[in-house]
C-alpha cells in the first residue's frame, strides 16, 4: 500500500530522450492505466518505476522514499510481464513461491501464501504443473498469482492481456478489475488498448512521444479530452475531426464545416474570433438518428447519405456523408437500418462537440 | 490415408541410403567388432591374410578384468573414470563460470568470448604438445612463481608417481555395489518430498545394499587373486588441466548462447523476485539451461572416453600412470597384434559410453511419449 | 496400403537391379587372381603393375632422412627409368609407420618394399603371417652368406628362410658419459653392477643423478641391458629360445636387479625424451645413461662432441663381450606390386656401397664385416671392430628377440613393475607373456 509520484522523470538512451519530464502523482489504492501507441514510452516509465531501467532524470518516490537508487528487489514492487516470464522449469507453485523463498520465508509460511493466492486465481488444481502445461489464461492469472502472494506495495502490469484471445481478454479484464476491488493495491497498468484503459482505470494517462498529453478519469478524457490526440486516441469508433472556420454574426455562432453550420453551444470557445480555422471534434455517439432525433434542438438537425453501415448487433456504425463532403462515422444505438446510398435525418450533439486549435491541435474551451 | 501412406514412403525412400550406410558402417562394424572380441584373433599370424580365429566367448574380458596381464588395462579404466568426473567437473564448472561472466556483459566481451574458445580450435596434438612444455619438470607452470619472487614449484605434473583415492582391485565388486547403495540413497532423497512411498522403496533398498556389503562383504567374492592397487595418479592432473584448458571454452559458448536465449523479462522477473545476480544464475538460469548441462555431459564425457591424441603427445605410449583405454587399445590392436584383445577393449569403451547416453534417450524418449 | 507395399517392393528389386549392374563391369575390369598363382601361396597375385615404379615405406624421416635419400640416389643411378616413391610415415621407432603398414597389409595394398626391425618383430608378425618371401635365393646370389656374420643371419632368419636385408647394426648395450664430469667428481666408468652402486653413492652425495632414464621405453631399453649382465648371454639366448623360463630363479633376479638400479634414476623420468636424458649427462645433471648407439650420433652431431674425448663410453655394466644389437631391414612382402624394382632396391641395401653411403650419415655400423671403416668416425670404429669379436645377441626393446605380441605386453609388464616394484610378480607376468606369444 503505498503512493507513487513521478516528478520530472526522463529517459534518454545515448542522445535520443525517449520520456520526457513526466510528472504523475498516484494515490494510494488507485489503479493507474498508462495508454499510448507503441513506442510512446508508456513502458520504459514502468520499468523505470520498477527499477529496471535506470532513470536519467528525475525522481521516482514510493511512499514518499526517491527510490531512483534503490535496486528493484528493494522497491517491493511486484510486476507482471506481457509473456508472463514465468520460470519454465518451475512448477506453478515453485513460480509462485519464488520470491518468498528469495526473501528467506520459511516453507510452511510461504505454502500458506501460495495456496491462499491459488485459492483466489483457482489455480489450485494446477500447482504441480509446468507452465508449459497450462493455457495461456491459466499461464497469466500464474503471473498475477506471483505478485499477490508478495503483499506488494505496488503492482506494475506490462500488457499484460496482449497474448490473449479477445474472449479471454475481456473475462480476465473483469477479472483483473474485482482483484483490485479486493486487494486494493496500487496498479500502474500499461497497455496500447483504450478499451482496457477505459474499462479498468480509475484514472488513464494518455502517453504520446515520451509526454504525458492528459491525465484523467476514462469520463474526463473521453469527454473532454485536452488536445485532437487525445480525443482521436480515446474511443471506438475515433472522434470524427474535420477542418472548419469559426463563422460569428450576431448570437450565431458557428463552426462551418463545408456549407454547413455546426452551431457553438453558449460559453464554449469564448476566445475565437470571426474567421479563425479550427478543427472540429464529434464523437461518433454525438450524431444521432432515428427516434433519438427527435430529442434534439431543430436546428441541431440536417440530412446525411449514408455510405456504408456496420451492424454490430446492439449498436450500428454508419459512415454518412453531409453535404455531399463532409463524412463522418456515427454510432448509433440498435439497428438502424439505413442502406448505402439511402439519404436519412440524423441530428448532432452539438453540446459535445470540441473546437481544437489547428496549429497546436491543443483543445479551445 | 493414401496421402499420409505415401508421404511415409517418401520418407522412408529419403532416408534409406543413410539408413544402409549406418546400419553397415556403424551397427555393422559394431557387431563385427564385437565378433571379433569373442575370438582369439593375434598373435603369431595374427596378420595372415586368412588368420585364424576361433571363438573364445567371454575369455578376452575375462582376462581383461581378472587376468594377470590386464592389469595395465584396469589401471587406465581405473584412469579413464577419474579423467572423465575431473573433467566433466571441470570443463562444465570453469566454462559456466566463463559464461556467466561474460554474461554480465562486461567490456571487450565479443574480445574475450573469442579469446576463451579459440583452445578448442587447436588439434590435440598441438596443444599437447604445448602443455607438455608448460608442465615439464621445469617448465613454464612450475617456474611460474618465481616471476613473484616466489619458490618455484617441484610438482611432477605429467611423471608423478604418487596416487590417491587408492583401493585394491579385488574389492571392485564390493566398491560397485556400495556404489549402487549410494545412487538408490540419492536416488530416495530426491523424491522424499514428492513421493514418499517411491522414496522409501528406493532407500530401503539402497540401505538394504549397503547394509550386506558392510556385514556380509566376504560372501561377495574377490574380482582378483591378489592384492593389485589402483587410484587416480596424480600424474593425470597435468592432462586433465589440458584437457579442462581446451574445453572449457566449449561449455562456455554452449552456456552463453543458452544464457543469452533467456528472455529479457524472465532476468526481470527474476530480479523483482528479489533474486540477486547469483541467486538468479543458481535458481533460474542454470536449472533452465539443463538440456546444455546434459548434452555437454554427455559430449565430454564421450570425448574423455575417446581421447587419445592429447595424452599420445603429452606423454606418450607405455605410459601406466597417465595411460587411458582408447591408447591401450590402439597399441594393443596395432603394436600387439592382439586384434581381439583390442577389440574386447573397444567394446568395453563402448558399453561404458552408452551407460552415459543411453539413460539420456530413454528419459527423451519417455519426455516426448508424455506429450 | 497394399498398393504402396507392392510400389515399396518393386523399387527395392529396381535399386538391387541397379547395384547389380553397377557391379558387374567393375568385375570384369578386375581380373581374378590366376588360379595357378593362388595355388602356389596364397598370397594376392601381384596387381597390375601401373607405372615403373618403387614404393618405399619406412619411418625414416627428420635426422635419418638424409641417410634414406643417399640409399635412394644409388638406386636412381643404377635404376633411372624407374620413379621412386618415398612413403615415409613418421613417428619414432615406427609407432605410427608400423600401423600404417598394418592396415595395408591387411587391407591388401602392400608396399613394394618395407622398414621392419630385423629379427622376431618381423618374423613373429610378418613371417609367421606367411606375408614376406623368402630371399635366401636373393643372399646366395648376391654372395651375402659370406659378407654378413653368421650370427646375424640366424637371428633375422628362420629355418626356412631369410626374411630380410639389414641395413645397419645399432647396439643397444652401451653407457655414456662425460670423462671431464667423471673426473671432477672422482669417478670411474662401472665394469659392474656392484662397481655403479659404489659409484652411485658417491654421486648421490655430490647431488647428482646416477643414471639418467627417460620415457616408458627406455626402461624396456635399460632392462634388456641389466638383465642381460644379470643372467649372461647364453642364458638370454635361452630365455627367448624358450629353454630358460622368465619367472626362474634368473629371471626373477633380473628383475630385482632391475630394481635397484631403477632407484637410482631420475623420477621425472616419464617426462623426458631420450634426448634430454641424454642432455642431462651432457650438462653435468647426472652421470650416466644407458642407450642405443643412436646417442653417439646425438652427441656428435647435434651436440658438437668429440667422441673419446667429449663423451665416452663402455659397454653397460656386466655386458663386457656381448653385442646387443638391433638393426633396420627391408623384406619383400608378397604381392609386391613392383616385384623386380623391389629386389634391385634389396640389392643395393645389401651392397657394399649402399651399406657405406647410408650408416655414416645414419650414425650406424654396417651389418657387412667387409665394410671400408675410414668412412666412420670413432665411435663406429670401435662398435664395428666389437661387432666384429664380440658375441652377438639380439635386443628386446627393438624387436631383435620377441615378436610384437610379447614387446606389447613387455611395456604394461614394465609399467606394472615401475608402480609396484615386485620382482617376483614382474618375472611371473613375463612368464604368462611368453607362453601367449608362442615363445
Amino acid at each position: 500500500m503505498a503512493n507513487v509520484q513521478l516528478k520530472g522523470v526522463g529517459k534518454r538512451f545515448g542522445d535520443v530522450e525517449v520520456v520526457h519530464g513526466v510528472d504523475l502523482d498516484i494515490r494510494d489504492n488507485e489503479f493507474i492505466v498508462l495508454v499510448g501507441p507503441s513506442g510512446c514510452g508508456k513502458s520504459t516509465v514502468l520499468r523505470m518505476i520498477a527499477g529496471l531501467e535506470a532513470i536519467t532524470e528525475g525522481e521516482v518516490l514510493i511512499d514518499g522514499q526517491v527510490v531512483n537508487q534503490v535496486s528493484p528487489k528493494d522497491r517491493n514492487v511486484a510486476m507482471v510481464f506481457q509473456n508472463y516470464a514465468l520460470y519454465p522449469h518451475m512448477s506453478v507453485f515453485d513460480n509462485m513461491a519464488f520470491s518468498l523463498k528469495m526473501r528467506g520465508m520459511g516453507r510452511d509460511e510461504a505454502e500458506e501464501k501460495v495456496r491462499e493466492a491459488a485459492q483466489i486465481l483457482e489455480l489450485t488444481p494446477y500447482l504441480g504443473r509446468k507452465p508449459s502445461e497450462l493455457s495461456g489464461g491459466q499461464r497469466q492469472r500464474v503471473a498475477m498469482g506471483r505478485a499477490i502472494v508478495r503483499n506488494a506495495d505496488v503492482f506494475l502490469f506490462d500488457e499484460p492481456l496482449s497474448n490473449l484471445d479477445a474472449q479471454l481478454r475481456t473475462q480476465m479484464r473483469m477479472e483483473l478489475r474485482k482483484l483490485h476491488m479486493r486487494l486494493a493495491t496500487t496498479t500502474i497498468y500499461v497497455t496500447h488498448d483504450q478499451t482496457e484503459a477505459m474499462t479498468l482505470a480509475d484514472r488513464i494517462v494518455i502517453l504520446k512521444d515520451g509526454a504525458i498529453q492528459q491525465v484523467g478519469t476514462p469520463i474526463e478524457v473521453f469527454e473532454d479530452p485536452d488536445n485532437a490526440f487525445v480525443g482521436r486516441f480515446i474511443g471506438n469508433p475515433p472522434m470524427n475531426i474535420l477542418k472548419g472556420v469559426y463563422r460569428e454574426s450576431g448570437g450565431n455562432r458557428c463552426a462551418m464545416v463545408g456549407k454547413s453550420c455546426f452551431p457553438v453551444v453558449e460559453g464554449k470557445a469564448a476566445s475565437l474570433t470571426d474567421g479563425a480555422s479550427v478543427l472540429v471534434g464529434i464523437r461518433p455517439d454525438a450524431i444521432k438518428m432515428g427516434d433519438a432525433v427527435d430529442k434534439l434542438p431543430k436546428e441541431w438537425l440536417c440530412h446525411g447519405e449514408v455510405v456504408l453501415s456496420e451492424i454490430l448487433g446492439g449498436q450500428s456504425h454508419l459512415e454518412i456523408v453531409v453535404d455531399g463532403e463532409t463524412r463522418l462515422i456515427a454510432e448509433v444505438e440498435g439497428r438502424v437500418v439505413a442502406h448505402p446510398g439511402e439519404v436519412v435525418p440524423i441530428g448532432f450533439e452539438f453540446d459535445r462537440m470540441v473546437l481544437f486549435d489547428p496549429e497546436s491541435t491543443n483543445t479551445i474551451r | 490415408m493414401r496421402e499420409a501412406s505415401r508421404d511415409r514412403i517418401k520418407a522412408f525412400l529419403t532416408l534409406l541410403p543413410s539408413m544402409i550406410l549406418v546400419g553397415v558402417f556403424v551397427y555393422g562394424f559394431i557387431g563385427n567388432t564385437i565378433w571379433t572380441s569373442m575370438t582369439d584373433w593375434g598373435g603369431m599370424g595374427a596378420l595372415a591374410l586368412d588368420p585364424e580365429k576361433n571363438f573364445v566367448g567371454l575369455a578376452n574380458y575375462v582376462e581383461l578384468f581378472t587376468g594377470f596381464l590386464g592389469s595395465g588395462f584396469r589401471q587406465d579404466l581405473v584412469n579413464a573414470v577419474y579423467y572423465s568426473l575431473m573433467l566433466l567437473g571441470g570443463a562444465v564448472g570453469l566454462g559456466m563460470f566463463i559464461a556467466i561472466l561474460l554474461d554480465r556483459k562486461p567490456r571487450g566481451e565479443d574480445l574475450l568470448r573469442t579469446i576463451f574458445l579459440y583452445p578448442m580450435s587447436l588439434s590435440f596434438i598441438v596443444s599437447g604438445t604445448i602443455w607438455r612444455w608448460l608442465l615439464a619438470p621445469q617448465g613454464g607452470v612450475n617456474v611460474l612463481p618465481t616471476y613473484f619472487g616466489l619458490e618455484p614449484l617441484t610438482f611432477d605434473w605429467l611423471s608423478s608417481r604418487s596416487a590417491i583415492l587408492v583401493f585394491n582391485w579385488q574389492d571392485i565388486l564390493r566398491i560397485l555395489l556400495y556404489g549402487v547403495s549410494l545412487v538408490c540413497i540419492l536416488a530416495g532423497v530426491a523424491v522424499l518430498r514428492k513421493n514418499r512411498r517411491k522414496a522409501m522403496r528406493r532407500l530401503a533398498s539402497g540401505v538394504a545394499v549397503g547394509l550386506f556389503v558392510w556385514l556380509f562383504g566376504d560372501v561377495v567374492p574377490d574380482a582378483y587373486m591378489m592384492r593389485e592397487e589402483h587410484g587416480f595418479n596424480l600424474a593425470t592432473l597435468g592432462i586433465i588441466m589440458a584437457t579442462i584448458w581446451q574445453y572449457s571454452g566449449y561449455t562456455m559458448a554452449l552456456y552463453l548462447a543458452g544464457f543469452n536465449g533467456i528472455s529479457q523479462d524472465l532476468r526481470d522477473a527474476a530480479m523483482l523476485d528479489g533474486a540477486s545476480a547469483a541467486g538468479y544464475y543458481r535458481h533460474v538460469a542454470i536449472p533452465m539451461l539443463k538440456p546444455i548441462t546434459i548434452s555437454a555431459v554427455i559430449i565430454l564425457s564421450h570425448i574423455s572416453l575417446k581421447m587419445f591424441d592429447l595424452i599420445f603427445a603429452m606423454t606418450g605410449p607405455d605410459n601406466a600412470e597417465t595411460g587411458h583405454p582408447a591408447l591401450n587399445m590402439y597399441l594393443t590392436t596395432f603394436r600387439a597384434n592382439e586384434f581381439a584383445t583390442g577389440a574386447a577393449i573397444a567394446i568395453v569403451l563402448f558399453l561404458i559410453a552408452a551407460t552415459f547416453i543411453v539413460p539420456y534417450l530413454v528419459s527423451q524418449y519417455r519426455e516426448r511419449g508424455r506429450r | 496400403m497394399k498398393k504402396a507395399l507392392l510400389s515399396l517392393t518393386m523399387l527395392a528389386a529396381f535399386m538391387l537391379l541397379l547395384v547389380g549392374c553397377g557391379e558387374a563391369p567393375e568385375k570384369k575390369e578386375a581380373p581374378a587372381p590366376a588360379p595357378k598363382a593362388e595355388a602356389e601361396a596364397p598370397a594376392p597375385a601381384p596387381a597390375p603393375a601401373k607405372g615403373n615404379d618403387l614404393e618405399i615405406f619406412s619411418w625414416w624421416a627428420g635426422d635419418e632422412g638424409p641417410a634414406l635419400e643417399a640409399l635412394i640416389d644409388i638406386y636412381k643411378a643404377q635404376n633411372p627409368t624407374v620413379n621412386v616413391i618415398n612413403a615415409t610415415v613418421t613417428g619414432g621407432s615406427g609407432v605410427n609407420a608400423k600401423a600404417v603398414l598394418k592396415t595395408r597389409m591387411l587391407g591388401g595394398e602392400p608396399p613394394d618394399s618395407f622398414q621392419v626391425h630385423a629379427g622376431q618383430e618381423l618374423i613373429g608378425t610378418w613371417v609367421k603371417a606367411d606375408r614376406m618371401e623368402d630371399l635366401t635365393p636373393l643372399f646366395k646370389e648376391m654372395g651375402w652368406m659370406d659378407v654378413f656374420p653368421e650370427g646375424l643371419v640366424k637371428l633375422i632368419g628362420t629355418d626356412t628362410g631369410i626374411w630380410s636385408v639389414p641395413v645397419n647394426i645399432h647396439r643397444s648395450n652401451v653407457m655414456w658419459y662425460i670423462p671431464a664430469n667423471l673426473e671432477k667428481w672422482g669417478v670411474e666408468p662401472p665394469k659392474t653392477w656392484d662397481d655403479f652402486f659404489a659409484a652411485a653413492e658417491k654421486l648421490k652425495a655430490e647431488g647428482v643423478v646416477p643414471l639418467s632414464l627417460a620415457q616408458n621405453w627406455t626402461a624396456n631399453h635399460l632392462w634388456e641391458s641389466v638383465a642381460l649382465a644379470s643372467m649372461g648371454a647364453d642364458n638370454w639366448d635361452a630365455l627367448w629360445s624358450g629353454d630358460l623360463a622368465f619367472d626362474s630363479p634368473e629371471g626373477v633376479k633380473a628383475w630385482e636387479l632391475f630394481g635397484k638400479v631403477l632407484s637410482y634414476t631420475n623420477p621425472d623420468a616419464p617426462s623426458l625424451s631420450w634426448q634430454q636424458a641424454t642432455d642431462m649427462v651432457i650438462d653435468g645433471r647426472a652421470a650416466f645413461n644407458v642407450m642405443g648407439d643412436w646417442a653417439a650420433g646425438y652427441m656428435t652431431t647435434t651436440k658438437k662432441l668429440e667422441p673419446g674425448t667429449g663423451y665416452g663410453w663402455e659397454a653397460s655394466p656386466g655386458t663386457a663381450g656381448a653385442f646387443m644389437f638391433l638393426a633396420d631391414s627391408f623384406g619383400l612382402p608378397k604381392g609386391s606390386p613392383h616385384r623386380d624394382n623391389a629386389i634391385a632396391w634389396l640389392k643395393v641395401l645389401g651392397s657394399k656401397e649402399g651399406s657405406d653411403a647410408f650408416n655414416p650419415i645414419k650414425g650406424s655400423i654396417s651389418a657387412r664385416t667387409d665394410s671400408d671403416l675410414t668412412k666412420y668416425n670413432a665411435y663406429l670404429q670401435s662398435a664395428a671392430a666389437d661387432f666384429g669379436k664380440d658375441r652377438v645377441v639380439g635386443s628386446l626393446a627393438h624387436g631383435v628377440a620377441a615378436n610384437e605380441t610379447f614387446m606389447g605386453g613387455f611395456a604394461s609388464v614394465m609399467e606394472m613393475f615401475i608402480n609396484t616394484k615386485n620382482a617376483e610378480a614382474a618375472a611371473k607376468a613375463c612368464a604368462q607373456l611368453a607362453a601367449k606369444s608362442g615363445i
